[in-house]
């Protein structure tokens, strides 16, 4: 223990200066110095070298730099003292948290993937989880464009039809969904992917786990004061191109002249144009009517540090997010943080970690979107003319006898008001006792969460045209509170007796979580100030309201054993069972098991040159996904206004019994990996490669239910997901240059297994058909589109259903000349082959620059947007539904004419022509900073600071007509109208 | 050592809570919120009428969804769908008879159709298990009662289904696996044995404004609806004797006013024995609760003249000059007026029309479903706000009598001239085939597609609609290509017996 802290007084305080150096001789700048015990620190400058002033002549200097090995130095009385430090290329010896526990890298028996808090510190991203897109093998991450808004992950595949979003353990604490969590709060996140990893988590686990660790001090550790922050803009770089007015009359002239002359006249005569050269005053580019530059600012403090016996963090974060909707739309959150470890004996240590957060946010009207998609340009904004409109004078497409469909999109972006409130309180005590030093420990942690949402939406009396506008103002508000709270207790035991290493855990865990809500609404509330939107204001009669709840209760009980011979031989057995309240089955267990064989320790490996470490791994493990729901099936009653039958002025009270319900069965997964670590060359290229198969059975499928809209899910067949993944790193440093590369990629395989009953199971988009991917397209195959009369004349399914030149030619397949079912083929999945990263980072003295890339490759997306036409003839086209129509014999052999695309052969059949390819490919960061270092300011000296400019996801390549690959829809139903945007920053880190 | 004592306590403590919270019914709770089925409480014999109020809300739902109204009204000859400009190829549906059965129209409403037998179906079941608690008479005579109203829904989503699609599937049970199609006749008497004749028997002999659930269906609507079905199959005594037991019951008369028949005064008049009902509550915001776009479909614009206030339809639906110059030819008097709103000119009720936008469109529209400003609640902006849709009246009880009549070489005359002079068009004596199918033309003009029935009864689809490219094979609308995709039974040919 440093003997600076038991000296009543230091006898003597002395200036140290002194260089440092790297193992190749190389200055080493930006090397932190400490004294430990003391709030001394420096760090080295440019040239390597550091003064550190008051510093007592018995005390010892601390010198660290990332990826070298700690140095200690005692002064006794030295004034220079210079340091060599050496590379510390061991990251295996890094301590690797695991489900209720951790382990060092080297001796696990699975794949745990570990993103550094540092990693992600900087990137511009409301949620933690969109900072890791492309850094994971295996992990795909579908980013959401929503100020806020948090991404799908999906871990290894799709096994699953339902939820496939991991399970997220906060400091020991589970949760849904992490988007609460500031990226710079976060210390390391371990990503669990393979069943034995993730086994020890049970029925939540199938989905992979995520294991996120926020920031604590460290004891003796002198508080450590930073600041991070950024401000920055959100810009949208590509967005589909839509047709401008002259194209849009160009095509309706193209279908029938006749019919659309009269509309095309009505803008030129309400607002200027000419009707002959299709010019048009009216031109309106509706999203970048609804687009802005958004602006983006995330501020963090935070301060961490220990003494003795005690170690604490604090840290306070603000984040405002603007939409990049031209609208009142945005998101902000405080959030507050603190933990706290105290060693109360030296068998007892105590602590909590709380963190308060608070959202506010005014919603974007998502919805003004779609109307700026199918909206033609043909219509201006506004038309101050037009004396119906009020407030607003915004112009209607029923001024040129439009009348359904087709709605003002700035309008629509405008009227209705919906904010959130959110607030979130997450509480976690423990206490952990040694029972037996070093040996014997026990740990019990208690985990609250809980909270409040308020919603609200305020429409104000207003008219654009007959169908949008609302007579009067109407309101209504809702409240959720939630309560979850868990509780464990885990027992872990660990021992060597001479080459045999042995660890046991055991453990137990309950948890409840429980909501409820209520919601009212009314109309005619008192406009104006927001101050009177009270449901109490509006008109009594027209009042309602409601409530809800759930709750959901499980109890678990779990272990681990785990021996190692000689750091040779490693094994792993875990077991869990899970209770759960929610499904019919009350109970599951889950076992699994690991081994793993290092190579590289055994004697003969020796005299192997170059490879420094090589471990074998084998695993399977049994894993439960419990995000189905317990049954599907319409509520068993429905009850409501819909299901009430009117007679005269009244509705009776009625309910549609229904008895479309199945109970459902949590889904289990079985998966086994075997996988290969190795670390060459002074462990500059680390290596790991996996394979994995993992079998989904009882999973959940939704089948149509015959002459019926609805589907109805049941337990039906199995699933297979088998993969390859493969990630790799280079790290070097020559003299003040340091560089990294670093590859990932991962290849797919899923098919549908088995299924249990029919050959397929279908909904109207997609099929599950035995050997096929989950969720495939299917329908006619394009094959091409009919040039002349003479080739419609030719072909006698051409002839029976009345096509003509332009039109979409599809296979049939079985060649009897009718068009059916029969000929329905798969046309493509949205699930990937292969998803990749990449990602290059290079330093030279103080100046820092990294980028990556991240895209998947072999995806199908199903472009539903281009059949809306089926509703209404005035949608608009984007830009090369035009650009590439056929138009003649030869314009086009893959683009259908102006007629077929308005005809119910293109748009209603199931065929080819909406599949497009989802494969993409995206420069996912780029950033470039700079570090200053020792800035003094008068007589204190700040250790660095940091600037730097970033830019996330700044281009995405991708050939589908589409505003985004990446879609919500699990199964990949484009009806994405959300521009992409990338964001812009400029941050600080500051070290205080 | 002493201290690991204290240390096993206290974790000992802490396992044994566990174990003492674990071991009591922890996870045995039930789940909030859900009324599983078993749990309606069907003791409670009072709420049986709760189960046939959905019935009746599907049939507004479902069975009034706006493309059913389209679809069916458009292929006659007299009305068209009346617009070139969007859903242009229900123009070549309706007047080309070119059907592409993938078309998205066809399989709403047979979706739409076969939801509203598997709820009436489950909606009996339910009556079924209230059945068991019931003690005394009067309850029964509801049970049984409630039973009827509910088949005959059944039954007339059947007919709309044959009038739509000829040959369909019977649904006897939500499960039933093997969906092969029955002949139509067979579905006939499926209606018939099953439905319609247990509700004649069970129903209640009122009309429907005089029921406790004001507008419900009663006998005489399943009786009505077994006259329409005796009609296709060609047994006119039994049409006489159905229609005759609707007119010696002496309930139900024409309205005087044919003009206010199809408007806000006429809702639940002693005419109508079948409506789907609507309402606004008579307020002027808040929860309206209707069909959706049935009327807004076929509406134009409209402007009340004394307060300005404007509504807009969807423009869709209009006459064809050939039926229009007929209509004028015979000197139709409140008939043209009620039946046909004109563009550019001012309605009965003083509202404006205003001229179709596009003047390829029609610039007629069907005046039965025009409900004039005057009469919609301020604060309302729907067109035909509020107004029930009317599915079955007198009138047509009335001319299938005569029709029955003359078909078996009685006198038909009386009845007939009933439906005229309400028209304010003179008696004709001597009523012939011919005079009943124009009058039925003119009458019935687009009510649910009652023309282009008469047309295919009376085998003048030919004649008129030939020219056009109607043919046999055309009849029905296709069995519609998602329904092949998901049911390959359907293809085979249908049940004969």
């Amino acid at each position: 223990m440093a003997l600076g802290i038991f000296l009543p007084v230091e006898i003597y305080a002395i200036t140290v200066t002194g260089k440092v150096v790297d193992q190749m001789d190389e200055p080493l700048p930006g090397v932190s110095i400490n004294v430990p015990g003391t709030g001394l620190a420096t760090a080295t400058n440019d040239d390597g070298t550091y003064t550190l002033q008051g510093v007592g002549e018995r005390a010892q200097i601390r010198f660290s730099f990332i990826g070298a090995k700690p140095v200690v130095e005692n002064v006794n009385g030295r004034s220079v003292i210079n340091v060599k430090m050496v590379d510390d290329m061991q990251i295996l010896d890094e301590v690797v948290v695991i489900g209720y526990g951790s382990a060092k890298a080297k001796d696990l028996t699975s794949p745990i993937a570990v993103v550094k808090g540092d990693a992600i510190a900087t990137i511009p991203t409301p949620s933690p989880m969109n900072a890791l897109q492309g850094k994971v093998t295996g992990v795909q991450v579908l980013s959401s464009g929503v100020p806020g808004g948090s991404p799908t992950i999906r871990v290894r595949g799709t096994g699953s039809f339902s939820d496939s979003s991991p399970l997220y353990v906060v400091d020991g604490v589970q949760y849904s969904d992490i988007g609460f969590l500031n990226n710079d709060d976060i210390e390391e996140i371990s990503v669990l992917k393979d069943a034995s990893a993730s086994a020890i988590y049970g029925v939540k686990a199938a989905n992979g786990v995520v294991l996120v660790t926020t920031k604590r001090g460290r004891h003796d550790m002198p508080a450590r004061v930073t600041y991070n922050g950024y401000v920055g803009v959100q810009k949208v770089g590509k967005r589909l191109k839509m047709a401008n007015s002259a194209e849009f009359a160009t095509m309706l002239k193209e279908v029938d002249e006749r019919a659309y002359r009269s509309v095309l006249m009505g803008s030129i005569n309400l607002w200027g144009g000419d009707y002959d050269t299709n010019t048009f005053n009216a031109d309106t580019d509706w999203y970048k009517e609804l687009l802005r530059d958004a602006f983006i600012t995330n501020h963090s403090l935070s301060i961490s540090g220990g003494s003795k016996k005690a170690t604490y963090s604090m840290g306070i974060n603000y984040l405002s997010q603007d939409g990049i909707m031209d609208s009142d739309n945005n998101y902000s959150r405080w959030n507050l943080r603190g933990s706290l470890d105290y060693d109360v004996t030296s068998w007892l240590t105590t602590g909590f970690t709380t963190l308060i957060s608070s959202s506010n946010s005014q919603n974007p009207q998502n919805g003004a979107w779609q109307f700026a998609y199918s909206t033609p340009s043909i219509l201006p904004v506004y038309d101050e003319n037009y004396a119906d409109a009020y407030p607003v004078k915004y112009a209607s497409a029923a001024q040129i006898g439009i009348v359904n469909n087709i709605l003002n999109a700035v309008a629509m972006a405008n009227y209705p008001n919906i904010t959130n409130k959110g607030n979130q309180y997450l509480i976690n005590y423990y206490a952990n006792f040694k029972i037996i030093p070093e040996k014997l420990s026990f740990r019990t942690n208690y985990g609250r969460d809980f909270g409040s949402f308020s919603n609200r939406a305020f429409t104000p009396a207003y008219l654009v045209g007959p169908a949008q506008m609302s007579s009067t103002s109407n309101l209504s508000r809702s409240n959720t509170t939630y309560d979850n709270w868990s509780w464990e207790n885990i027992l872990t035991y660990k021992d060597k007796f001479g080459k045999h290493g042995v660890g046991a855990m055991v453990g137990y865990s309950m948890y409840q979580n429980k909501n409820w809500g209520n919601w009212s609404s009314s109309t005619e509330i008192p406009e104006g100030r927001e101050e009177y939107w009270y449901v109490s204001n509006g008109n009594e009669e027209t009042a309602k309201g409601g409530d809800s709840g759930y709750r959901e209760r499980a109890q678990s009980v779990f272990a681990r054993l785990n021996y190692d011979f000689d750091s040779r031989y490693l094994l792993m057995f875990t077991m869990r069972a899970d209770g759960s309240s929610k499904y019919q089955q009350t109970w599951g267990y889950f076992p699994s098991v690991g081994a793993a064989w290092v190579i590289s320790n055994e004697p003969f490996f020796k005299n192997v040159k170059n490879v420094d470490f090589l471990k074998l791994r084998a695993s399977w493990g049994k894993l439960g996904n419990n995000k189905v729901a317990a049954s599907d099936g319409f509520a068993a009653v429905r009850t409501g206004l819909a299901a009430s039958g009117v007679f005269g002025n009244n509705t009776y009270t009625g309910y549609q019994n229904t008895v479309y319900y199945t109970d459902l069965d949590w889904e289990v997964v079985n998966e086994t990996n075997v996988g290969v670590s190795v670390e060459m060359f002074n462990s500059r290229l680390q290596a790991d490669l996996d394979y994995y198969y993992r079998l989904t059975e009882n999973a959940i499928i939704s089948a149509k239910i015959p002459f019926s809209p609805h589907s109805l899910a049941g337990n039906y067949g199995e699933i297979e997901n088998s993969g390859l993944e493969f990630s790799a790193n280079w790290t070097d440093r020559i003299g003040n240059f340091r560089y990294s590369v670093g590859g990932n990629l991962s290849w797919l395989h899923n098919r549908v297994k088995t299924l249990s009953g029919p050959h397929y199971i279908q909904t109207d988009y997609v099929r599950n058909q035995v050997g096929e991917k989950m969720n495939s397209f299917y329908g006619y195959k394009v094959i091409g589109i009919y040039q002349t009369e003479a080739e419609v004349a030719a072909d006698p399914v051409a002839v029976t259903n009345g096509f003509k030149p332009g039109y979409l030619k599809f296979e049939d397949t079985n060649g009897d000349n009718v068009l059916d079912a029969k000929d329905y083929q798969i046309l493509g999945s949205y699930i990937p082959d292969l998803t990749y990263g990449i990602n290059i980072a290079i330093g030279y003295k103080n100046i820092d620059f990294a980028i990556s890339g991240y895209g998947q490759a072999g995806a199908e997306l199903y472009n539903a947007k281009r059949l809306y036409r089926r509703y209404s003839a005035y949608y608009n086209y984007d830009r090369d539904q035009v650009k590439y129509r056929w138009h003649g014999p030869g314009t086009s052999n893959t683009n259908p004419s102006a007629a077929a695309l308005m005809n119910s052969w293109t748009t209603d059949t199931k065929n080819s022509y909406p599949v497009e390819s989802a494969d993409f490919f995206r420069i996912q960061n780029i950033s470039l900073g700079y570090t200053f270092r020792n800035i003094k300011m008068g007589s204190y000296v700040m250790p660095s600071i940091r600037a730097y400019v970033n830019a996330e996801r700044p281009f995405t390549f991708f050939s589908a007509h589409s505003f985004t690959p990446e879609l919500p829809d699990p199964v990949g139903i484009d009806n994405e109208v959300y521009p992409l945007y990338g964001t812009y920053t400029f941050g600080l880190q500051i070290e205080f | 050592m002493k201290k690991h004592k204290y240390i096993i306590a206290a974790a000992g403590v802490a396992l044994a809570m566990s174990v003492a919270v674990s071991s009591c019914d922890y996870l045995d709770i039930e789940p909030e919120m859900k009324v599983p089925e078993e749990q309606v409480d069907f003791t409670n014999t009072s709420e049986m009428y709760q189960a046939v109020s959905g019935v009746y809300a599907i049939v507004r739902t479902a069975g009034c969804h706006w493309p059913v109204n389209l679809v069916t009204v458009i292929r006659d000859g007299d009305v068209w769908s009346g617009r070139y400009d969007d859903q242009a190829e229900m123009v070549t549906v309706g007047c080309n008879y070119v059907y592409n059965n993938s078309h998205w129209a066809f399989n709403d409403i047979w979706v739409n159709h076969y939801t509203i037998i598997r709820i009436a179906t489950e909606a009996l079941k339910s009556l079924d298990e209230y059945a068991k608690y019931i003690t005394n008479e009067a309850d029964m005579k509801k049970y049984l009662s409630y039973c009827a109203e509910v088949r005959t829904i059944r039954a007339w989503a059947y007919y709309r289904l044959v009038q739509t699609f000829g040959d369909v599937t019977i649904l006897r049970d939500p499960d039933q696996t093997d969906l092969q199609r029955s002949d139509k006749r067979l579905v006939y008497q499926y209606m018939l044995e099953g439905d319609l004749d247990y509700a004649w028997k069970y129903g209640e002999k009122l009309r429907p404004n005089e029921m406790e659930h004001i507008g419900a269906y009663t006998a005489y609507t399943a009786r009505m609806i077994a006259a329409k079905v005796y009609l296709e199959l060609g047994d006119y005594a039994k049409v006489e004797e159905c229609t005759n037991d609707i007119i010696t019951s002496r309930k139900f008369s024409l309205y005087p006013d044919f003009y206010q028949l199809f408007k806000i005064p006429g809702k639940l008049c002693d005419e109508k024995l079948m409506e789907v009902q609507c309402t606004d509550f008579g307020m002027g915001s808040g929860d309206i609760v209707d069909t959706g776009h049935f009327f807004i479909l076929g509406g134009p614009g409209i402007t009340s003249i004394t307060d300005g206030r404007k509504i807009n339809g969807w423009g869709f639906v209009g006459y064809t000059d050939k039926f229009l110059n007929w209509m004028k030819a015979r000197g139709e008097k409140v008939r043209a007026t009620t039946s046909v709103i004109y563009g550019g000119q001012m309605t009965p009720s003083y509202d404006f029309v205003d001229n179709a936008a596009n003047s390829n469109n029609t610039n007629n529209w069907n005046g039965k479903w025009y409900v004039p400003m005057s009469q919609i609640t301020p604060g309302r902006y729907q067109y035909g706000c509020a107004n029930n849709v009317c599915v079955l009246r007198y009138a047509e009880v009335l001319l299938m009598n005569s029709e029955a009549l003359v078909r078996q070489g009685k006198d038909g005359d009386a009845p007939f001239n009933l439906v005229r002079t309400r028209a304010e068009m003179n008696p004709i004596t001597g009523v012939t085939l011919q005079d009943i199918i124009d009058e039925r033309r003119m009458e019935l003009c687009c009510e649910w597609g009652t023309r282009y029935a008469d047309l295919l009864r009376y085998g003048l689809a030919e004649e008129f609609l030939g020219p056009n490219g109607w043919n046999p094979s055309r009849a029905y609308y296709p069995v519609p290509a998602e329904q092949l995709n998901e049911s390959p039974e359907l293809e085979l040919p249908p049940l004969t017996h």
